[in-house]
């Protein structure tokens, strides 16, 4: 019972974390219709710069000028690569977006190495929360959850608060009315970018130290948050959110439950080979949940799309 | 304008394949046979199979991304199953083989099209980002299956096989790497000319309206899933013969061949070489290949550049390499080529010192940050030694891209005018 | 008695609370030239979209030869032959002009899916595709890309993609929206031309075309159907103008 506490809470980790990409992802796509391929890359440019900032100033520094470089770098992006592209129509945008991903990851590569750098928490949050029988959590996850928290009730105050989001809310609902908005378009577009980047980059700073910060980081979880998007309907806040937590906790508890296909094989009444190498299924056997773990996202992708294609909150089949 | 009376395709004539079009395939299959003559090294040999090999992929992409519109993220798949699948008919017939080494790529093709039906089913029912992002999502799943199912996929060392093992064809036993050479030009020579004559059907003329239109293809009696369904079988098929020539030339297949990077890859070549013209992928699949082998021999941050040269295609010249060289066809039928000539001369210097100047601020800093302690001497351009510490190097470089960059600009114009000057009178001389 | 052309049963299409058509009901004999006219928003393209398949009505029913289409996809409805146009051009601009025309053709001449035949092999084919092209004027422009083309012959070219697969019931949106006066004319004699012994459903802002054109008006006003008579008598109705708020059609048509 305890470590199933333990578990909702460190899914829950991951699910916020998910989360706070694919709903500046969401924004942005529903805002302009690009579906960013390079999110995750920025993300992983906020764990970088903040690894970067904590040599000189600690981490506190980091938390909060990261996320600022990322979301002018993304700003910059917009106004002088994607507005090009647009031209073009959506694929070649997608195109843009995916060669911009292979060249940060190339960047980054550049700078920092192949290795994960040590960026770690701060020594303030170094210290374990609580413990349930035995089973600890440390204090930097929950600061992890405040901060997420935190991030999505600004993220709520502006957009149902503030003419600004307003605005948004307008577009989201009747992105055909974008056109429509006035002579500022174009600057709210690349402000949308701007804070949806800089939300990825936020991410990245706080997890970073947990997850890792390694050129790879940016594709690990970057398909993990297509699939969130795509599960919960493209262009869907909700869906976003709901789609993030399953897929968070889903991970979370296959990574932490060792269950082993041998036993349900012989539960079912299937005799288990005496010469395990020899069988055509000896990988049906061997096979455990915490193996299964990494792919059950993409599973759950393909099954619902296949039960209901337009995604679990998404509106029409068009 | 010719009127349909005059024109060749409803005059009289029944010449089903008129020459002016066979010709480009017998100059390509004369090629294909002198190469080895020209070049024969094993060195040379191991890059023209793997051109080869990376041409079918590449125009088995297009079948998607160029005629239907359909940017997938996770193509290797269907390429790395006909390959995995084409892998395990060699290693089960090797003790007692029935049937010769080229029919091999037949079975890669099958297997690439199962895959492709079965996926298709429901991934092509949208087109666009939907259909991007679960591309992206199937080839995810596939490529880590591949590593929890051993016995199929061989885990993290992949699979392997013999190629000798199959019956011989015509006292062939393709030990020799001359040998594979023709059997995988022969390949490419039928599948090419299979995509190509793929294209001039019904269904490709189709791949492309529904590109083009999907709604207003529908309004014609065509279901739009449906063409979109069976553009993904053909290319599936084709990447699998692509995928059977892998296992064939390579005789290992690993999770390597599934997984995003190699699908990312050839989005990246299909593209660098142009998604408008059917030779688009192959100009692509040449360029990169050779850019590959010479760059990475060369810097160790080849893929950086890679990178740049990609995003800076999609950016400025979105048609590719192809479309670049097409737009001279216009200026050439005029006579006026000529005129492109001086300006182009003009630029050429600056351009090569921004280009090297670039790379060398590059490799300074990249030697800089990660060449061990106390290593300080580095080299570039084969006869430039200097210590990357030092600032002089990099201000150096830096001087030479920023005076280059600057004549750029200011010829720019230059260039703008004898293009209008070039394609603008043959308006007139119409 | 044979079935009428098109039949619409109390249809009804909401967004939402909005209800866009309400209640309507309209039969279209075979071979006649029926017109949709409106104020604008009076919901004429969404009557248009339910009856290609477009959309699905939220009630009521669509019947096309006695049969029910509604919740139908549009190439299964096209498949029935039915063929529309649209009101804002809906071409396949980076193909030639020629290879539009013979996109229509391909289904109605049995080609389906087919990847084994040469399509410029095709003789029949090619010299029905031709013979299109002749019709609408666009022989002198068969090999250009179709999005290259004036505006004009891209509206002229619509009509020619709607018209090639053969349907016998024919369905235009506006084919004459933003064309000069004699671009207009032109269109309106090919119009004719070209669906002659066809059933044409036509909605057009330009009442001098439809007077002009049809054998038998609609007039939808807020989603219903508040008249449906010859030119004549339309023009001369008291509810009909009274819609019309001040301009009388007298004026609109001339």
């Amino acid at each position: 019972m305890s470590l199933f506490i333990v578990n909702i809470l460190d899914g829950l980790v991951t699910g916020l974390l998910l989360f706070m990409l694919c709903s500046g992802l969401t924004l942005i796509f529903s805002m302009m219709g690009v579906l960013n391929f390079a999110h995750a890359s920025f993300y992983m440019l906020g764990a970088y710069f903040a690894y970067q900032i904590s040599m000189f100033t600690g981490f506190w520094a980091g938390l909060i000028v990261a996320p600022i470089i990322v979301g002018v770098m993304g700003a910059l992006i917009e106004r002088y690569g994607l507005r090009r592209v647009h031209q073009y129509g959506h694929v070649p945008e997608l195109i843009f977006t995916f060669g911009l991903a292979l060249l940060i990851e190339e960047f980054v590569q550049f700078f920092w190495g192949r290795q994960q750098v040590p960026y770690n928490p701060p020594e303030a949050l170094d210290f374990t929360a609580f413990a349930i029988a035995g089973n600890t959590f440390p204090a930097y996850k929950v600061f992890m959850i405040f901060m997420a928290i935190a991030l999505f009730l600004v993220l709520l105050y502006i957009l149902t608060r503030t003419r600004v989001g307003m605005t948004i809310q307008a577009a989201l609902s009747y992105p055909e009315t974008v056109q429509n908005l006035g002579h500022n378009v174009p600057m709210v577009f690349m402000g949308v970018f701007g804070v949806g980047t800089a939300m990825a980059g936020l991410a990245g700073v706080i997890a970073g130290p947990v997850m890792g910060t390694f050129p790879g980081m940016a594709f690990t979880l970057g398909a993990i948050v297509f699939v969130c998007i795509v599960v919960g309907g493209l262009g869907s806040l909700w869906g976003a959110l709901v789609a993030s937590l399953l897929i968070g906790w889903m991970q979370t508890f296959a990574a932490s439950y060792n269950l082993r296909m041998e036993d349900l094989l012989i539960w079912l009444g299937f005799e288990k080979p005496t010469l395990m190498w020899e069988s055509a299924w000896q990988d049906l056997w061997t096979l455990t949940l915490p193996q299964v773990g990494p792919i059950l996202p993409y599973l759950f992708m393909v099954i619902v799309l296949v039960v209901r294609p337009q995604g679990l909150f998404g509106k029409r089949e068009t | 304008m010719s009127t349909p009376s005059t024109n060749p395709l409803t005059a009289g004539t029944s010449r089903l394949v008129p020459l002016n079009h066979a010709l480009p395939w017998i100059i390509a299959a004369v090629a294909l046979f002198l190469l080895p003559v020209i070049f024969d090294s094993r060195a040379a040999l191991t890059i023209m199979n793997q051109m080869a090999i990376t041409i079918v992929f590449a125009l088995a992409y297009n079948m998607l991304l160029g005629q239907g519109g359909m940017l997938s993220f996770g193509h290797a798949v269907y390429m790395g199953l006909g390959g995995f699948f084409s892998m395990h008919v060699l290693n089960w017939m090797s003790d007692d083989p029935w049937l010769p080494l080229p029919v091999l790529p037949i079975f890669g093709g099958f297997f690439g099209l199962l895959f492709a039906f079965l996926i298709g089913w429901f991934s092509t029912r949208r087109a666009g980002t939907t259909f991007a992002m679960i591309s992206l999502g199937v080839g995810q799943l596939v490529a880590s299956l591949s590593i929890i199912i051993v016995i199929f996929f061989g885990g993290e060392e992949g699979i392997s096989g013999n190629r000798t093992d199959m019956l011989p064809f015509f006292g062939w036993d393709f030990g020799q790497q001359q040998e594979v050479y023709y059997l995988t030009a022969v390949w490419l020579l039928i599948a090419a000319l299979g995509m190509y004559l793929y294209s001039r059907t019904p269904m490709g003329r189709l791949a492309n309206a529904v590109r083009d239109n999907e709604e207003r293809a529908e309004f014609l009696g065509y279901s739009q899933r449906n063409v979109r369904w069976i553009s993904f079988c053909a290319s599936g098929f084709f990447a699998g013969i692509a995928g059977a020539l892998f296992a064939i030339n390579f005789e290992i297949l690993t999770e390597e061949n599934l997984n995003l990077a190699t699908s990312g890859s050839i989005l990246l070549v299909t593209f660098l070489g142009g998604v408008g013209f059917f030779i688009g992928p192959i100009i692509g699949a040449i360029v990169f290949t050779l850019l590959q082998t010479v760059l990475s021999l060369h810097t160790e941050i080849w893929a950086l550049y890679v990178g740049i040269l990609f995003v800076a295609t999609v950016m400025f010249f979105p048609f590719g390499l192809t479309g670049l060289l097409a737009l001279h066809v216009m200026p050439w039928k005029l006579g006026k080529i000529g005129y492109l000539v001086k300006p182009y001369a003009k630029m050429a210097v600056p351009t090569l010192a921004f280009i090297l100047s670039t790379a060398a601020v590059l490799e300074i800093l990249f030697h800089a940050r990660h060449a061990g302690r106390g290593d300080n001497e580095m080299t570039i351009y084969w006869w430039l030694t200097f210590d990357s510490h030092s600032p002089l190097p990099m201000i150096i470089g830096l001087v030479i891209a920023g005076v280059s960059a600057y004549a750029l600009v200011k010829l720019a114009p230059g260039l703008k005018a004898a293009w209008d000057e070039a394609t603008h009178m043959g308006e007139a001389g119409k | 008695m044979t079935a009428a052309a098109i039949e619409l049963r109390n249809l009804n299409k909401s967004f939402g609370l909005a209800k866009i058509i309400q209640d309507v009901n309209l039969e279209i004999t075979k071979g006649e030239r029926h017109a949709i006219i409106g104020p604008n928003g009076a919901g004429k393209s969404t009557l248009f979209n339910l009856i290609t398949g477009k959309y699905a009505p939220t009630t009521g029913q669509v019947l096309l030869h006695g049969q029910d289409v509604s919740g139908k996809k549009p190439f299964e409805i096209n498949r029935m032959g039915l063929s529309r146009s649209f009101q804002i051009t809906n071409i396949f601009h980076k193909m030639t002009v020629f290879e539009n025309v013979r996109c229509g053709l391909l289904w109605s001449m049995g080609y389906k899916y087919n990847f084994w035949t040469m399509v410029n092999g095709q003789r029949e084919l090619t010299r029905r595709t031709d013979e299109i092209l002749e019709q609408i004027n666009l022989t002198k422009r068969r090999d250009m890309l179709a999005g290259a083309l004036a505006y004009a012959e891209q509206r002229a070219l619509e009509i020619g993609i709607t018209i090639a697969g053969g349907a016998d019931i024919i369905m235009l949106d506006e084919p004459c929206a933003g064309m000069s006066h004699s671009e207009t004319d032109l269109i309106v004699d090919l119009i004719r031309k070209v669906t002659e012994e066809k059933t044409l459903v036509v909605v057009e802002h330009d009442m001098g075309v439809i007077f002009d054109l049809a054998d038998r008006i609609s007039v939808l006003v807020y989603g219903e159907i508040i008249e449906t008579d010859t030119p004549e008598r339309v023009r001369a109705s008291k509810a009909v103008q009274e819609a019309y708020l001040g301009t009388t059609l007298e004026e609109e048509a001339s």
